[in-house]
């Protein structure tokens, strides 16, 4: 019941979502003349970016030789994929009801959906880096892990801790504008906490299990052993994870609700 | 609750905190458990109300009464502090017309979030997308962004989506002028015709309108209902009321 009524309420209000989605997505890009190539060029040039980086300017770590550049390149793009969908959510999200407010307070709008239309939002965009990833690697490898057919048992659960997090920031968002300058400060900061550059096996035996205490991390780690090194992951850390990431989804939604009347007065 | 009440409010009251300083908020809802970090104001009091299927119901007060609170708690869009409200059947408010309105969206775009919100399949919005587009009379600018539109069209738009929302209760707010005389009359065949089946709620200044189509009226003043009833008593007496204020 605790996961099951947000998702219930979702499909009833599909329509809606989907229309806002439909409508974030189209107004993105309008007025630019390239459109939706943006979508594309983006994740592109940063891929073009890392690579001069890391192949000219610097070298790469000792313990990603073995993988190579475009192994480490590709696997740095696809863990910031991760952390950047975490990271806009977390910069936007306590602000969501402030953005909105004029169809809250005089509609009936059920501002719960806002939450998914943000995460909606920035996975689709989200997935095209994946595309990317998945391009470049049958281009350099000529092949791609059958076990980048898993990714939704990752990508399942991450959605929903962001839905998650959106939630409740949206929730503290309203109250307080001292949210988004937490976020700003938190933000970078997971950054590094977060193994992007570096891999989970880098770190310490001693100081691993600190580093799966990181949601996010973990996250990270398991999008690419799938998509890229085709290792299956842990189990342990895959259910933990999910467990946890369900628990905060289904609490934030109740936490979010709770005050859901309150917002209209605040905002 | 009766089969054909469709509104009723029991004892209905809303107060809003007033904070002395944003972040009182945040603390009120840590530590309210143990102190209060604001001030109540009373907008509405011991609000009670039986609205019926069929009626048309007028709201009238001054500024600041509490009209707009008491269709927001209808909706609702907020709850009540104190009281009970019930409602029965789909309610399709225009509490101001196309705040929802994105203004780089074409009006044809609108019209589908628009019916989104209130409840409708997106092939039924679609479906209706002609008989809207018709009834409010935008023409070819349906499929302009809404930015071009006057703000007369953008109203009318935002009536014709409420009209075909296929609501049960129908909320009007200060929404009367909206558009010329001949777009009026077909607003006021609509307003007939739904009186049929559905019910409606009207807030407007516009006492004489208001005297020919409502079946009741409410006179709300400081947040309490003053009078309750034939349209022209309530009218009446609201407007001695005024009288004697300019006086």
């Amino acid at each position: 019941m605790y996961v099951l009524t947000p998702l219930e309420r979702a499909w009833h209000y599909r329509e809606l979502i989907r229309a806002v989605v439909r409508r974030e997505l189209a107004s993105r890009f309008r007025g630019s003349i390239l459109g939706w190539l943006w979508a594309i060029l983006g994740p592109l040039v940063a891929l073009g970016v890392y690579t001069f980086t890391f192949s000219h300017a610097v070298g790469i770590p000792h313990s990603a030789e073995s993988i190579g550049i475009s192994g480490y390149v590709l696997s740095i793009f696809a863990g910031l994929t991760v952390f950047n969908l975490f990271g806009e959510l977390a910069y936007r999200a306590p602000g969501l009801l402030h953005e909105h407010s004029q169809v809250i307070k005089k509609s009936i709008f059920p501002s719960e959906t806002l939450a998914w239309t943000a995460t909606l939002r920035s996975s689709v965009y989200a997935s095209i880096s994946f595309a990317l990833v998945l391009v470049f690697q049958l281009i350099i490898n000529h092949k791609v892990p059958p076990t980048a057919l898993l990714l939704p048992i990752v990508v399942i659960p991450f959605l929903l801790f962001l839905l998650g997090i959106t939630w409740f920031l949206m929730a503290l968002g309203s109250f307080t504008r001292d949210v988004v300058h937490v976020m700003i400060s938190i933000v970078p900061m997971l950054m590094f906490a977060t193994p992007i550059f570096y891999s989970i096996q880098d770190v310490p035996h001693s100081m691993q299990i600190y580093f799966h205490l990181n949601i996010l991390g973990n996250y990270v780690e398991m999008t690419r052993d799938l998509l890229l090194f085709g290792r299956l992951p842990d189990l342990l850390v895959y259910l933990g994870t999910a467990v946890v990431s369900l628990f905060i989804f289904g609490f934030s939604y109740r936490f979010f609700m709770q005050y859901k009347a309150v917002f209209v007065d605040v905002i | 609750m009766s089969s054909d009440v469709v509104i009723s409010c029991k004892g209905l009251g809303k107060a809003y905190q007033l904070y002395v300083h944003r972040n009182d908020q945040l603390k009120q809802i840590l530590f309210g458990f143990w102190r209060r970090f604001h001030r109540q104001h009373w907008v509405l009091r011991d609000v009670n109300l039986e609205i019926h299927r069929g009626e048309r119901v007028g709201i009238i007060g001054r500024n600041g009464a509490g009209k707009t609170t008491l269709l927001q708690l209808i909706c609702g869009i907020t709850r009540p502090t104190h009281g009970s409200i019930e409602t029965v059947g789909r309610i399709a408010p225009i509490l101001a017309l196309g705040a929802g309105f994105d203004p780089d969206l074409t009006g044809r775009e609108n019209a589908m979030i628009g019916g989104a919100i209130l409840g409708l399949r997106r092939a039924q919005v679609q479906a209706r997308l002609e008989a809207i587009a018709d009834f409010a009379e935008i023409g070819d600018f349906f499929d302009q962004p809404l930015k071009t539109y006057s703000s007369g069209m953008a109203s009318r738009l935002a009536f014709a989506i409420c009209v075909h929302a296929d609501a049960e209760i129908f909320i009007v707010d200060e929404a009367l002028s909206v558009g010329d005389a001949a777009f009026a009359i077909k607003c006021d065949a609509f307003f007939r015709e739904f009186a049929s089946h559905g019910t409606i709620i009207v807030v407007s200044h516009d006492l004489t309108t208001l005297q020919t189509i409502c079946s009741r009226v409410v006179w709300i003043e400081d947040g309490e209902v003053r009078a309750f009833g034939k349209p022209s008593d309530v009218i009446n007496a609201y407007r001695g009321n005024l009288d004697t204020l300019v006086a």
